[in-house]
């Protein structure tokens, strides 16, 4: 028997498992998947929460605006902190220290700094997605042959020719991989702002669900986020496969 | 000036000027106290939370410890398992990995469900957060081992036991080190997310109550204690790391 047999097997057991288990047991708290199914068609046929679409798209809109404010932001910082040695060396402790600081602890200052709608997710989803790639970009730049710049730099190349020639291919592999955490992160960040306190977005109808005992409306939910999650780690894994051809 | 003193300068020197900065525009009223408290209304806010603070500080603290000692057995042995055992490795590493990388906050509403509010869910939980980034990282430091060293041991006769206890384990010291200063945060923010979500007791319900009051000066207050709490934890994570692996020689 085949690998791939072994692992559908498995997921068919857990599931079999999950539901006997659900049955026997407490069918309400346990959500045994045949009655997430049909909550899932219930929720895709817009029956259940008619307004998803727009609740999907709010979260989708969040996830892509604090994405790429945290590229922006952690471009920025990284190239000023790994270009320039002194400031590198200041600030860049600094930010590793706030880096070993569980980042949630800054949300309900968020909150109350943005209120309860998009921009504190946003905010928040942002300061997630930053730090993954500022600190690739400075992993990055620590990567570069230095000697390869020195040849170019001695060939007479400018600045401008050095960074896009010579130090960004280098860095690219370093750096995909942060810009891929880094999505990963906002989106967490974006959900995760959302669930702790929202008026819309999937998680506001994560929690209406939650709090009204609505079990299956909640785990068809949260099979509809996850789909939007995997999606977007799917956009991410095909815009690093191509880059890496490129520098290849 | 040498190099390494001009950083410590500029290191103070910007701190201090963006402590005085940001006290200068909240006294000056280019900004509302409201929502950004100057840093001597922080201190003082400091000294009106204490007595609540600390207790559950302690009582965040306590939770994350017993999760983080749940997580880093559980990981570290499931890791060294699985990382080992090639069919289970190569049956159980996509479902790993999937767990690993999606957001356990998806689960947390259930778990509150399952477990009620209080303490049990914030272990549960920190667990889980912490569990996997130590299994993911330990696992792969299992199948790193260099598989020559594997052959050579077991050509020479050694036993199952002999490899794992001679081979396997002083390979993967320094990745189940990194693993396990990587999990403690990780744990921390599990347990205080549950907290902020469903709690009755610790920082992260006292944090979510600072906010949902209106009370800056305060929460700030909250947040540098949790910061430095966290901080302090991982450098001396760091530094136990560090005479350990002086004395790894």
């Amino acid at each position: 028997m085949n690998i791939v047999a072994i692992r559908a097997v498995i997921l068919v057991a857990i599931l079999a498992l999950w539901e006997i288990a659900a049955r026997v047991g407490n069918p309400l708290i346990y959500v045994p998947p045949s009655a997430a199914l049909p909550a899932l068609g219930e929720l895709l046929r817009l029956r259940s929460y008619p307004d998803l679409p727009e609740h999907l798209a709010l979260t989708a809109q969040e996830i892509v605006v604090a994405y790429g404010l945290a590229v922006a932001g952690g471009l920025g910082v990284g190239f000023a902190l790994g270009l320039h040695r002194v400031l590198g060396r200041a600030y860049g402790p600094i930010l590793a220290a706030l880096y070993a600081v569980p980042s949630v602890v800054w949300y309900p200052s968020l909150m109350l700094f943005f209120g309860l709608d998009a921009a504190s997710k946003i905010a928040f989803g942002f300061l997630l997605g930053f730090f993954p790639v500022t600190l690739a970009v400075l992993a990055g730049i620590r990567q570069v042959n230095t000697h390869l710049v020195t040849v170019a730099r001695s060939f007479g190349a400018s600045s401008t020719t050095v960074f896009t020639k010579v130090m960004v291919p280098g860095m690219l592999f370093t750096l995909m991989g942060g810009l891929r955490t880094g999505l990963a992160l906002a989106v967490i960040g974006v959900i995760v702002g959302e669930i702790l306190g929202s008026k819309s977005g999937m998680g506001s109808l994560i929690n209406h669900a939650y709090g009204l005992f609505r079990t299956a409306d909640y785990v068809a939910l949260v099979i509809v986020t996850l789909v939007l999650i995997v999606a977007s780690d799917a956009v991410a894994s095909l815009v690093e496969r191509r880059a890496r051809r490129w520098t290849a | 000036m040498s190099a390494t003193l001009r950083v410590r300068t500029l290191q103070a020197v910007s701190v201090i000027a963006l402590l005085g900065l940001w006290e200068a525009v909240v006294r000056a009223g280019y900004v509302d106290p409201l929502f950004v408290p100057a840093p001597s209304a922080v201190v003082r806010g400091f000294g009106a939370i204490a007595p609540t603070a600390l207790p559950a500080l302690g009582d965040t603290l306590l939770k994350t410890a017993i999760a983080y000692v749940l997580a880093a057995a559980l990981g570290v042995t499931g890791g060294i398992v699985i990382g080992s055992v090639r069919a289970l490795h190569d049956t159980l590493h996509p479902f790993v990995g999937a767990v690993y990388g999606l957001p356990k906050i998806l689960v947390l509403p259930w778990i509150v469900l399952l477990l009620g509010f209080g303490t049990a869910p914030a272990i549960a939980y920190g667990t889980i957060h912490g569990l996997f980034p130590i299994l993911v990282l330990v696992m792969g430091a299992v199948r790193d081992v260099d598989r020559t060293l594997l052959t050579v041991a077991r050509s020479y006769g050694a036993r199952p036991w002999q490899v794992y206890v001679k081979v396997i384990l002083p390979a993967i010291v320094p990745s189940v080190l990194a693993s396990l200063r990587l999990g403690v945060v990780f744990c921390l923010l599990g347990v205080l997310i549950v907290e902020m979500f469903a709690g009755v007791r610790g920082m992260g319900s006292v944090m979510g109550g600072l906010a949902n009051g209106f009370r800056a000066p305060e929460l700030f207050a909250a947040t540098g204690l949790v910061s430095v709490a966290s901080i302090a934890i991982v450098l001396g994570l760091d530094h136990l790391n560090e005479k350990l692996s002086h004395w790894r020689g």
